[in-house]
């Protein structure tokens, strides 16, 4: 059964029904559209689908080998609070926006058309690029998979496979590998590719919470014991942390290392608030908008925090500090301990943990499955944005073409895998932790997008939150909020931003493969919209800023 | 002002938006939108009457109603803005007592009534508005959409100033138009719903009377099936989005019989709504078929401009927000 069109305006679906006041009624009548809108736990469902859960080693190891005196405790609970006061800015974006399409859509509409244009655009190139990373990490993911595979099916073969993929164009072609895989199951119905997505999601959640239990159940000397005898080494544990020394790495903790980190952290959220994407589906928007990003931020920062502190429990600090930089500084004192990955970090020591071939199998390949089923949700995200577009002309049409015969979004699908190809030769030259920082960047940057949208919002489209009834003094009041949480949330987007852009440690990383990246995304915008422009004009169509031109009702 | 492309001439200028709901302050714009695109014509495309009444009580000099799933409760001396407000977004405000609301509830037949008489008397003060506002040069056309109760059509169609060509063709100089707001079988059995099969009979007979290769514009409320312009949420049988892969799923809803239709008959441009999330442009065989999408709770009017050649060709479109 479908919905054959919209529901009715926010919050009047389906309430016509008697209250505890005479006036708490609403007559509707029966119309297409009508449907019965979703309630938090769907909604919070659908933040906490949006986030991989697994990345968060991931993105562990990029603040490891980037700062010295690392830890994880104050970027967790900072980058949730940032999510939290942004949260506020777009539940009123919610509101005057319902029917959501992102930052695109707020920047065009609040901002100026121009903005929303260019900024779009920017989006498509960073989604592009963002599903080029994450065929990145399973590519970085597939030897320590294969090792672990190895170990569970107690195969040599297997597991020294891996051992031949680790080379730059190695990580290339796997990256390849991955979205050439993605966009294969994408051409697949909806509905398959909705349960493969579910199905991947429940692997790497399992994965997690099982990693979860392992690290309880064990000690810090069965992490010592496992990694000598994984290792081959009785003292392996302590050859790594002297190795670092010698080689230069500081332990300890800092305020300062922990604030730096915090770009990396709002990385690990990203995908939480996403229940505004399908805000025009929630039952009263604004209020399970709200209710199921809190819950999910909570769930998130009580699972990561938790996940932290029994590393720092099982495995130790000083061991996580040692092994990610010495990895980094002198790959080859560390490769002479431990063949232990050391990118993969949390799930690296559950499967070195791990005495039965069920759990090795789910840590060995939680990432990469977790990675393909980002992209997949991704690659939707992405045509969709490349969609729009083409519908505004500033791309060809036929970018937004639909197969005849499998109905799918060829051409988009084409596009994107062309250049996320591009993408995955550029990242195999740059190392994992710059590939995080710049991930950080352009998620910052988006959230800036969405932070100016909502605090110019009451300045220049006061309209789009009209509440009927509501007293002028409490409107005020009301859009003096509007425009507080809006410059909060742009505030800590500028403050994530000049984060990454200041330390010398993360932006100085940048190549010039990484740079190249940069001006790519960032320049694509506006490159695209003067070219659409110009072309237009010079063929005597219909002028762009017609698309977004204000109507006047009277 | 005609306007040169690939040696091509602009004869007319079609602006076409849809499913509005009932919100005043769109169909306003959808006047406004004549004379700031420059366009010739300006077509609804079906589904203008609102869907909801919100009764709002006057106890003691107070007005209260239920706005956005809050109570709000305002002076008599605000109702203006009160009203205005609701109808912005498409919402019937009506001022009743506690016992008309008593009885409202429990006569559905009554409730019925009063839609009615709500939706009239909006679209004869919409076709009034229509008159005074728009340029005499400007056609104004109306076609209704599956949510609209029949007895409406009278009303359009009586009016001096605005045109009602349903299942009718429609002479619009360089081409003709067809509209038709009948729509496959819905969950809800609205008030113009069909079976595929007897949707295609009409088309088809609508379209009998066309010269053979006149190029024709085909205004049919339902969107072709699978064709990018009819994607909307899943439904599990109470009428909830189905979710899958932590996201809600969007499938196809349009119609077989609209896509045979415009594969068949091939005309010059499908103007099509019904699926307010599906704003979308694409090409079936030689035919642009276009969704403006629908805004209306917002107060945003979506719609699409669209420039037709002398040889009655397309030459060119755009999708609006505005």
């Amino acid at each position: 059964m479908t919905s054959s069109e919209a529901s009715v305006p926010a919050g009047t679906a389906g309430t016509a029904k008697v209250g505890s006041t005479p006036s708490t009624r609403l007559f509707v009548r029966q119309t297409s559209g009508l449907v019965r809108d979703l309630g938090i736990p769907a909604a919070t469902g659908i933040s906490l689908a949006s986030v991989a859960v697994v990345n968060t080693f991931i993105n562990f190891n990029a603040g490891l080998t980037d700062f010295t005196k690392a830890d994880m405790y104050l970027p967790l609970v900072v980058a949730a609070g940032i999510w939290l006061v942004a949260m506020f800015a777009y539940r009123y974006l919610l509101r005057a926006v319902p029917r959501a399409g992102g930052e695109y859509v707020y920047l065009s509409r609040i901002v100026s058309p121009a903005a929303g244009s260019v900024a779009g655009l920017g989006i498509a190139v960073v989604f592009t690029y963002v599903l080029s990373t994450n065929a990145h990490f399973a590519a970085q993911f597939t030897p320590f998979m294969l090792t672990g595979l190895g170990a569970a099916f107690h195969s040599t073969a297997i597991a020294n496979a891996g051992t031949h993929l680790t080379s730059n164009i190695a990580i290339a072609w796997l990256s390849v590998a991955v979205m050439l895989i993605v966009a294969a199951l994408s051409l697949f119905s909806v509905r398959i590719v909705a349960r493969i997505i579910f199905w991947l999601i429940v692997l790497q959640v399992l994965a997690f919470l099982v990693l979860i239990g392992m690290l309880a159940a064990n000690s810090h000397a069965d992490f010592t014991s496992a990694l000598a005898s994984y290792s081959h080494n009785p003292n392996a544990f302590a050859a790594i942390i002297s190795a670092a020394k010698s080689n230069g790495v500081v332990f300890g903790t800092s305020i300062a290392a922990g604030v730096a980190i915090i770009p990396f952290m709002v990385l690990n959220y990203n995908g939480v608030l996403y229940s505004y994407y399908v805000g025009g589906e929630l039952r009263r928007p604004g209020r399970t908008y709200l209710y199921a990003s809190a819950i999910s931020i909570g769930v998130l920062v009580v699972l990561w925090i938790g996940v932290w502190a029994l590393l720092r429990a099982r495995v130790g600090l000083q061991f996580m500090q040692a092994q990610a930089n010495l990895s980094v500084v002198n790959p080859t004192a560390y490769g002479k301990i431990t063949s232990l990955n050391s990118v993969a970090g949390g799930l690296g020591y559950g499967m070195i943990l791990s005495s039965d071939p069920i759990t090795k199998i789910l840590f060995a390949t939680a990432v990469p499955l977790a990675e393909i089923a980002v992209n997949l949700a991704f690659l939707t995200v992405t045509t969709r944005v490349l969609f729009a577009q083409a519908f505004d002309r500033l791309l060809p049409v036929r970018v937004a073409k639909i197969g005849d015969r499998n109905h799918a979004p060829n051409v988009a699908i084409a596009i994107v895998l062309v250049i996320g190809i591009g993408f995955c030769f550029l990242t195999s030259l740059v190392n994992l932790g710059s590939i995080v920082a710049l991930q950080s960047l352009f998620f910052a940057l988006i959230l800036l997008a969405g932070g100016i949208s909502a605090t110019v919002l009451p300045l220049r489209r006061a309209d789009l939150i009209e509440t009927p009834g509501m007293a002028e003094d409490a409107r005020r009041r009301w859009l003096r909020n509007v425009t507080l949480v809006g410059a909060a949330t742009t505030i800590l987007a500028l403050f994530t931003v000049y984060e990454l852009a200041s330390h010398s440690s993360v932006y100085g990383k940048f190549s010039l493969e990484s740079i190249l990246t940069l001006v790519i995304v960032l320049g694509a915008g506006p490159v695209i919209y003067l070219i659409a422009r110009t072309v237009r004009r010079q063929r005597n169509a219909l002028d762009l800023s017609m698309a977004m031109r204000e109507l006047p009702p009277e | 002002m005609l306007r040169k492309k690939a040696g091509k001439q602009r004869a007319l200028r079609i602006y076409f938006a849809t499913d509005v709901h009932g919100s005043e302050v769109c169909f306003r714009k959808f006047l406004a939108a004549a004379k700031v695109y420059e366009a010739d014509v300006i077509i609804l495309g079906g589904d203008f009457a609102g869907k909801a009444i919100v009764p709002v009580l006057t106890q003691d000099g107070t007005l209260r109603a239920r706005v956005g799933g809050d109570e709000v409760a305002v002076p008599e001396s605000q109702w203006d803005q009160l009203a205005g407000g609701l109808g912005k977004a498409g919402l019937y405000p009506v001022r009743m007592d506690a016992e008309e609301l008593d009885r409202l509830t429990a006569d559905h037949a009554a409730l019925d009534r009063l839609f009615r008489g709500e939706i009239a008397a909006q679209m004869q003060r919409w076709c009034d508005l229509a008159a005074e506002r728009l340029d005499p040069a400007v056609r104004c056309i109306i076609t209704p959409g599956n949510d609209d109760p029949v007895d409406a059509d009278p009303i359009i169609a009586a009016h001096p100033r605005v045109e009602c060509p349903e299942l009718e063709l429609c002479d619009l100089g360089p081409v003709t138009m067809a509209s038709l707001g009948v729509v496959p079988t819905t969950p809800w059995n609205t008030e113009r719903e069909c079976t595929e099969d007897e949707l295609a009979k009409q088309i088809d007979e609508m379209l009998d009377p066309l010269p053979a290769g006149r190029p024709c514009i085909l205004n049919l409320h339902c969107p072709p099936y699978a064709s990018g312009l009819d994607d909307a949420p899943e439904l599990d049988e109470t009428l909830k989005p189905v979710i899958r892969g932590g996201r809600p799923s969007i499938i196809p809803v349009g119609s077989t019989a609209v896509r045979e239709a415009i594969k068949r008959h091939q005309p010059v441009v499908g103007l099509h709504g019904h699926i307010h999330e599906s704003r979308a442009a694409q090409k079936i065989g030689r035919t642009l078929c276009v969704n403006p999408g629908s805004d209306y709770s917002s107060g945003v009017l979506r719609g699409a401009v669209i420039d037709i050649a002398q040889d009655g060709s397309c030459l060119d479109f755009l999708l609006t927000t505005g």
